[in-house]
């Protein structure tokens, strides 16, 4: 197991060359333009356009721009380790905002994803006990309600609810925990519920269809034929079988929100990650796209590599020889 | 101009002011309003403060930050009443006891500081001529990237300075610790209107020496204005490696300014700066929706940001629409052709695009009247005083302003593009034109209304749509020989209409960061220098001359029909453009806002003159 451990995170080190290339290359195909023309004003002169390029760090070739790009991030840049550079924009040292931010972004993935387990995996579970009821027909019906609702009508749905018209909650931004436990869980809450509805009806729909496959197998069978109780059987047996393809699932989507939640990060003002790349992508701020990029390349690598184990814990018959 | 457009979504990059229109529409007010106390919070959200220079004001041009620097946080020799109207581009002395008249033909300006006027913490001693001469010494450094620097180079010796071959600037001389002369090169009428940007107001040698790069002095900014960045008082300035960036500043987060404690308002006047609130807290708020939900609800007092036109409707028709304020931005928006490339490089082909352009159509896509009036020609009337001479000047009229068909046509039929003669453009230059447009939604907006009106002359266009930097970056490239570009735009950086007609000088053409996207004025010479072709037979106009005229000539009526005779010959002889809208800045305030006034030298609110009642706020 260790040996594959270590052969994946190479793997990631491969992945992760490749990835921040491909952002290097679109960053310079695509029809952007010059970001230093953004700031050397209106009338800028030969002297200021290279100035403005060298304190950007633009005036190498793409080639060489990228190679530094790697060894300052292996061995750091003036603002310590790891060189991420500076924004563009602000001016401002990449790394520690890099770091806020991503605090941020991982309290409401991770909080979104309790969440949607809380409600997907039981609802998944009660709809299989009992196909075709009631219940299994209006959680599908409401499921489906969430899957195809829009993500920012929902959040401004929820603003419009629970803040603007009831008041029962407090509105957008972010208090920190370490400030206010009751406002920061008070701020959380619409952007955890807003990011965690469609990914517990996606839950709910895949944990039926596993129970309702495993509690169709063999053993299962045998399993009540020896007497244990309904409960047990499920619990013990049926849930878990069923629960092993959530695992890879889960993994793939925490890693994926990490640089992907701009929609849900804008409207509730939260300032993470994915607002804080949209605005790089916009602005053509090259070191701010490259750092949520690299972070985001990493959560993939590492979370895919966290469910492979956790897989093979589950299901003994795919531990790796 | 601070140009760019960057700045029509978060209040106009770039410069300017002035006017006081009218026309923002019966439903809102202009102007100021109420009478408010003192103390409270003034709370400004934004989706993006959009700072080009990191707030740093030698090399910062945007609309806000010109906005925020004049009226809370930087004195400059002269400055504005920041008011709406004509009075607030009217220039008035600040740190200067007077404003001069220039001597010597009108080379050289001799300026007085008023006594007593000091700088915030950490610096706290009085300033100084010397700390002007810091500034213009920054402007002149190129490694920090003056954005705007031009404006100086007329001062002697800022270039030999520039280029290292001498350790000061000859044009700026100090006799004494309250005097600083300025030595021009060549008469520069709109001089004082150059010493109003915030870059020339005074910098502390002892604190600006430590920042060498673009943008690090913004981080501590040392304010010689009523207000300062909060945590000013505690950063150590015994040495550079011992200051840490002001704690109220934050470029991704907030910017918080407190009351600067060494402010004499004795020294100041009340027509420029009545600073009433205690603190002004400026912060992001990425969701624009929200932050006038937040206004409305008292959460929020005012937005770098323009509502969105839906919101503005809503509260226009609501008992609430005193809360919107309008003032007029000195800006143009406008349609670019290239006088280079077909089927554009015929003058009759870009009248028939003026009289055939659905106005009234582009300015419902920009939300409609309130954000903006009709365009009739490039320079703002504003910027005329306006001007009876133009006013009502139009040399495209339609019906409506919706488009003249039969004019536009008849007016194809004599270009080299209608064979036929049959009043549609016939040639493959018509067909799929590349053109550039912005991605934002009113920007976009616009896009199926030129469409729609070209095609009734049979042109066809292949839109690529960008973003506002990227559309700017693309256009402002020569070699990328964009034929039509869409939702440009163009502010004043201050209230003379020169600062318009630099855009269609040949001097200002330039390989990258051209702002000449036209090419008025472009020589076989320069082509070939720039690896583009003037399509045979064809011969660019140039207006060098006129500009050169009217940019001597001392301000005041003179010069402003100089300059109209030489707008209203763009029009008819030139026709790089398709102006369409003057624009208006709008906002919406809380209820909790007493005292409200729009900065026209800015085109922002005019923060020196606001006020809010602190009961009222949420």
């Amino acid at each position: 197991m260790g040996r594959y451990i270590l052969r994946r995170l190479l793997w990631t080190v491969v992945v992760v060359l490749v990835v921040t290339l491909i952002t290097f290359v679109i960053f310079y195909v695509l029809p952007s333009g010059d970001p230093a023309l953004r700031f050397a004003g209106k009338q800028p002169t030969a002297q200021v356009l290279a100035q403005v390029r060298t304190d950007l760090g633009l005036n190498h070739t793409v080639v060489v721009q990228y190679l530094l790009y790697l060894k300052r991030l292996v061995v750091g840049d003036r603002y310590g380790w790891p060189g991420l550079g500076f924004s563009y924009s602000s001016g401002a040292a990449i790394a520690p905002q890099l770091w806020q931010r991503a605090q941020i972004t991982i309290q409401l993935v991770l909080g979104a994803a309790v969440l949607w387990m809380l409600i997907g995996i039981p609802v998944g579970v009660f709809s299989a006990l009992r196909p075709r009821s009631r219940f299994d027909r209006t959680s599908l019906f409401v499921g489906l309600v969430f899957i195809s609702t829009p993500v920012f009508w929902l959040g401004l749905l929820m603003l419009w609810l629970f803040w603007s018209t009831l008041g029962w909650l407090p509105g957008t931004g972010y208090v920190a925990f370490t400030i206010d436990p009751i406002q920061w869980a008070g701020h959380m809450l619409m952007p955890w519920i807003t990011l965690s509805l469609a990914f517990a009806a996606v839950y709910a729909r895949i944990v039926r269809s596993n129970m309702l496959d495993t509690l169709g197998e063999d053993y299962i069978r045998t399993a009540r034929a020896k007497g244990l109780s309904e409960w047990r059987i499920v619990t013990r047996h049926a849930l878990r079988a069923s629960l092993v393809p959530i695992v890879t699932l889960l993994a793939v989507d925490i890693a994926t929100l990490i640089g992907g939640t701009v929609i849900v990060e804008t409207i509730f003002n939260l300032q993470g990650l994915g607002s804080w790349v949209l605005n790089g992508a916009l602005n053509q701020d090259l070191p701010v796209t490259l750092a949520v990029t690299l972070v985001a390349t990493i959560a993939v690598s590492i979370l895919s590599l966290v469910a492979d184990i956790l897989y093979a814990y589950l299901d003994p018959r795919v531990r790796p020889g | 101009m601070k140009s760019r457009w960057t700045a029509l979504g978060l209040g106009l990059c770039m410069g300017g002011a002035a006017l006081l229109l009218a026309a923002c529409g019966s439903s809102s007010s202009s102007g100021s309003s109420g009478s408010g106390a003192r103390g409270g919070t003034y709370r400004v959200e934004a989706t993006d403060f959009g700072f080009s220079n990191n707030f740093d004001p030698t090399g910062e041009y945007t609309t806000n930050s010109w906005g925020i620097y004049r009226g809370l946080l930087i004195r400059t020799l002269v400055g504005y009443r920041m008011t709406a109207g004509v009075a607030g581009n009217q220039l008035v002395p600040d740190l200067a006891t007077s404003a001069p008249t220039p001597t010597d033909g009108g080379l050289t300006w001799t300026f007085t500081l008023k006594p007593g006027v000091r700088y915030a913490p950490p610096v706290n001693r009085v300033i100084t001529s010397h700390d002007i001469v810091t500034a213009f010494e920054r402007i002149a450094n190129p490694s920090l990237a003056a954005q705007y620097g031009f404006y100086y180079s007329t001062i002697a010796g800022m270039d030999t300075y520039a280029s290292g071959k001498t350790k000061t600037i000859s044009g700026i001389t100090t006799p004494n610790n309250q005097t600083v002369v300025f030595h021009l090169t060549t008469p520069t009428p709109d001089f004082l209107y150059r010493l109003s940007l915030p870059a020339t107001g005074p910098i502390p040698q002892e604190v600006a020496k430590c920042f060498t790069t673009p943008g690090g002095y913004g981080r501590d900014l040392v304010s010689s204005g009523p207000y300062m960045i909060q945590g000013s008082d505690k950063v150590n300035i015994a040495s550079c490696s011992s200051i840490q960036p002001m704690a109220g500043f934050d470029p991704s987060s907030k910017l918080i300014l407190v009351r600067n404690p060494t402010y004499n308002p004795s020294t100041d006047s009340t027509s420029m700066r009545t600073a009433l609130p205690n603190e002004f807290a400026f912060t992001i708020n990425t969701n624009q929706a929200d932050i006038f939900n937040r206004i409305k609800a008292g959460l929020a007092d005012d937005s770098l940001n323009a509502p969105p036109a839906s919101s503005v409707a809503t509260i226009v028709a609501s008992n609430q629409k005193q809360l919107i304020k309008t003032g007029v931005a000195d800006a143009t928006k406008y349609i670019s052709m290239n006088l280079t490339q077909p089927p554009f490089d015929d003058i009759h082909v870009r009248k028939a695009v003026n009289l055939i352009m659905d106005k009234a159509g582009l300015q419902q896509a920009n939300g409609g009247p309130l954000f903006g009036q009709l365009a009739t020609h490039i320079v703002p009337n504003t910027m005329y005083n306006n001007d009876p001479s133009i006013t009502g000047y139009d040399p495209y009229p339609s019906a409506k302003s919706a488009g003249d068909l039969a004019a536009a046509q008849s007016q194809l039929r004599l270009s080299k593009y209608d064979p036929k003669q049959d009043g549609l453009c016939d040639t493959s230059a018509c067909k799929n034109v590349f053109t550039v447009a912005v991605n934002t939604t009113q920007d976009a907006n616009e896009v199926p209304v030129v469409q729609s009106a070209l095609a009734k002359l049979g042109i066809t266009l292949n839109i690529r749509e960008l973003t506002q930097s990227a559309s700017a970056s693309v256009v402002s490239t020569v070699s990328k020989n964009v034929p039509l570009a869409l939702s440009q735009g163009f502010a004043k950086d201050y209230a003379d209409p020169s600062t318009f007609m630099v855009l269609f000088e040949s001097s200002s053409i330039a390989p990258t960061g051209n702002i000449n996207a036209s090419l008025v004025g472009l020589t076989p010479a320069m082509a070939k220098q720039l690896g583009i072709t003037i399509p045979k037979g064809d011969t660019i106009p140039s207006i060098d001359a006129q500009s050169k005229a009217c940019g001597q000539i001392p301000t005041g009526s003179a010069r402003t029909t100089c300059y109209v005779n030489l707008d209203k010959y763009l029009m008819e002889n030139v026709v790089p453009w398709v102006p369409y809208l003057s624009l208006n800045q709008v906002h919406l305030i809380s209820p909790a806002v007493t005292t409200w006034d729009y900065d026209q030298s800015s085109a922002t609110t005019a923060f020196s003159h606001v006020a809010v009642n602190p009961a009222k706020q949420s």
